[in-house]
């Protein structure tokens, strides 16, 4: 659901030492996508997580130490029926 | 046991390698919950009852509206204030009266939702909400029924199937209920194709051969029309599922 904001593109690479560094590098690359991720309080939106080697972040999610090579996945929670 | 009518009337499935007489007989012994029966539920319940699974029962607690009918196929004008488990109900007798199809118009709450789903041998998710989700997640882990998941958002899509103690459940990906109470925008071909997806793992893991979605959620996007994974892993802090104390 992100794919369209960050140009049509499934992975990208991204630099920083924790999920949370990732991500404003993420953020400050591909404008639109923070407003999708964070609440007005800069918090990560509760229908979205973070995994780190397909392991989940809770409840360090934006604090996650990552290292070169990991790979990480935004997951949106998708609950329409 | 099959009967004539049911080798006939399945012959084509039957004939699908590593299924056959005994893949039926196992669909026809099996208990299908259906939890919700909005676009995922409709679409869903139609092809359990027309695959021949046994006994269906169909869950929701709200009556058919206008807006609904872009996209639950059970329901048709003529339903329009009627509740959905009954309406729903009443096309799967016509379709196949071979099976048995119980309708509950029950809200599912904490307090219920073990009951309800008791005894059955998987639940799929046909809900719309966070919350109903989520407590049928956990039920679904006290009671060790396996639990297919499905969510739909516009031309967006997910499925995975928890297998209770064995793999990631919902509760392992998101610790905490999420909030979001908007309504969402939906074309019907989206729960229709995440229904089908739902009911191929249920065919295969009642009847017991191919490949599961387990341990990985897939992804369905309609605007470009990629199918992408994610993979999950099991977490051993889950308040609901895991296996660490405290």
């Amino acid at each position: 659901m992100l794919q369209h904001l960050a140009g049509g593109q499934e992975v990208v690479e991204v630099t920083g030492h924790t999920t949370g560094e990732c991500l404003e590098d993420l953020e400050g690359r591909f404008p639109g996508i923070k407003q999708q991720l964070r609440d007005k309080r800069e918090q990560l939106r509760t229908y979205c997580c973070i995994l780190v080697n397909s392991e989940s972040t809770y409840p360090k999610e934006l604090t996650t130490p990552v290292k070169d090579g990991d790979q990480i996945d935004i997951v949106i929670f998708i609950a329409g029926g | 046991m099959l009967t004539k009518n049911d080798l006939t009337r399945y012959e084509r499935q039957i004939l699908y390698t590593g299924f056959g007489e005994e893949g039926q007989k196992r669909l026809k012994q099996s208990h299908v919950v259906v939890a919700g029966l909005g676009g995922l539920g409709c679409s869903a319940s139609l092809y359990l009852t027309c695959t021949g699974i046994g006994h269906v029962t169909l869950i929701d607690c709200d009556r058919v509206e206008l807006s609904n009918l872009n996209r639950q196929i059970l329901h048709y004008e003529e339903d329009i204030g009627e509740g959905k488990p009954i309406s729903a109900a009443r096309k799967l007798a016509k379709l196949n009266s071979s099976i048995e199809v119980t309708p509950v118009s029950k809200k599912i709450t904490e307090r219920n939702a073990r009951e309800i789903i008791r005894g059955a041998n998987l639940v799929i998710d046909g809900m719309d909400n966070f919350k109903s989700r989520f407590i049928i997640n956990k039920a679904c882990v006290a009671e060790g029924i396996p639990f297919i998941h499905g969510g739909v958002h516009g031309l967006f899509g997910e499925v995975t199937t928890i297998l209770p103690g064995r793999t990631p459940c919902l509760s392992c990906i998101f610790p905490e209920v999420p909030q979001r109470k908007v309504a969402f925008p939906v074309f019907g071909v989206t729960p229709a194709l995440i229904a089908i997806l739902q009911v191929t793992e249920a065919i295969k893991l009642l009847a017991g051969f191919g490949s599961l979605l387990t341990g990985k959620m897939l992804y369905f996007n309609g605007d470009t029309m990629d199918f992408t994974f994610c993979n999950l892993v099991k977490n051993q802090n889950c308040k609901v599922c895991g296996t660490k104390e405290g």
